[in-house]
């Protein structure tokens, strides 16, 4: 096996780190953006580009709340997601394993 | 720290070489894990200990009273020190655990609802067993029976498999001090809730490491 079994688009060290925080959530909870943009340490902008690019896959899913005055943005790692984590992580395991 | 700074801002891994990407990954989950843990296991630790202290103080104080009339005033003030440095260690840390973190995890109004009423049962049941002359019905132990089965019904139904076993194991601490006396119960609730937080905080530690 080669590093081409490894998924390019989580096989980034910010994705990564985003896709790994977000699969630290329970199935059915949300991270805010700026709490994840705070345990990751990114700039907002930089953070963007990368959710976009893993919501552009279905890995991560994301909706924006309004109580009038402050609109919160919230994060999850889809069902697809978490199986490309999964996936990552056996490819990454039989990869060093054979190394 | 064998952190590897991404290079490629919106790009591919470039040189990310795999032994690096399990060495993040793994640095990553554990800290994510240990960042949004709502009970990390040094305060449930902490809380173990607590719980011994303080209940075993008052059951030092009571053990040797023939006939038994309870805790003394000067023991008011540890219970008293013990719940509301709890209260406000557990509440603070839970927040700041779960601050953006929304979903699942938070209780919801009914759940909080049932707890409450748990709670609020508690002196009603305490006072209808006593007036039935239940032998029982005063001792610390029986507190914990109702919240911790309410507990263990709130998780079963979220399919919180541990968060239930550690409400059944509460309810059990509760009912095994009835059968201790009145002066026994307060080392029963001492040592098992001590033991049931030490439980837990050992599970949610091998959880963390993954």
């Amino acid at each position: 096996m080669t590093d081409d079994a490894l998924d390019p688009l989580i096989h980034v060290p910010t994705r990564l780190k985003i896709v790994a925080t977000l699969a630290a959530l329970p199935d059915g909870d949300t991270l805010s953006f700026t709490r994840l943009q705070d345990m990751i340490g990114l700039t907002p902008g930089n953070l963007i580009i990368h959710l976009r690019k893993l919501e552009e896959a279905d890995y991560i899913s994301s909706a924006k709340t309004s109580n009038g005055t402050v609109s919160i943005t919230k994060v999850a790692l889809t069902g697809h997601g978490r199986a490309a984590l999964g996936a990552y992580t056996k490819a990454l395991r039989h990869l060093l394993g054979g190394l | 720290m064998n952190h590897t700074s991404d290079t490629t801002s919106a790009g591919n891994g470039g040189n990310f070489a795999p032994r690096q990407a399990a060495a993040l990954l793994d640095q990553t989950t554990q800290q994510a894990r240990r960042k949004l843990a709502p009970s990390p296991p040094w305060l449930l630790a902490t809380r173990a200990v607590a719980v011994l202290a303080a209940l075993g103080a008052i059951w030092l104080s009571v053990r040797g009273q023939h006939p038994y009339k309870g805790p003394t005033g000067a023991d008011s003030p540890i219970l008293v020190a013990f719940i509301v440095l709890n209260f406000t260690a557990t509440v603070a840390v839970r927040e700041r655990a779960m601050a953006g973190v929304r979903g699942r995890t938070r209780l919801r109004p009914a759940e909080i609802a049932i707890l409450v009423v748990a709670f609020a049962a508690v002196p009603v049941i305490m006072w209808a067993l006593a007036a039935a002359g239940v032998s029982f019905a005063l001792y610390p132990t029986t507190v914990l029976i109702v919240p911790g089965l309410a507990w263990a019904a709130i998780m079963g139904v979220r399919e919180g498999w541990r968060g239930c076993s550690m409400g059944l194991a509460v309810a059990a601490v509760g009912v095994v001090g009835a059968f201790a006396g009145p002066a026994g119960s307060w080392a029963v609730a001492g040592v098992g809730l001590c033991a049931v937080l030490l439980g837990k905080a050992v599970a949610v530690a091998r959880r963390q490491r993954g």
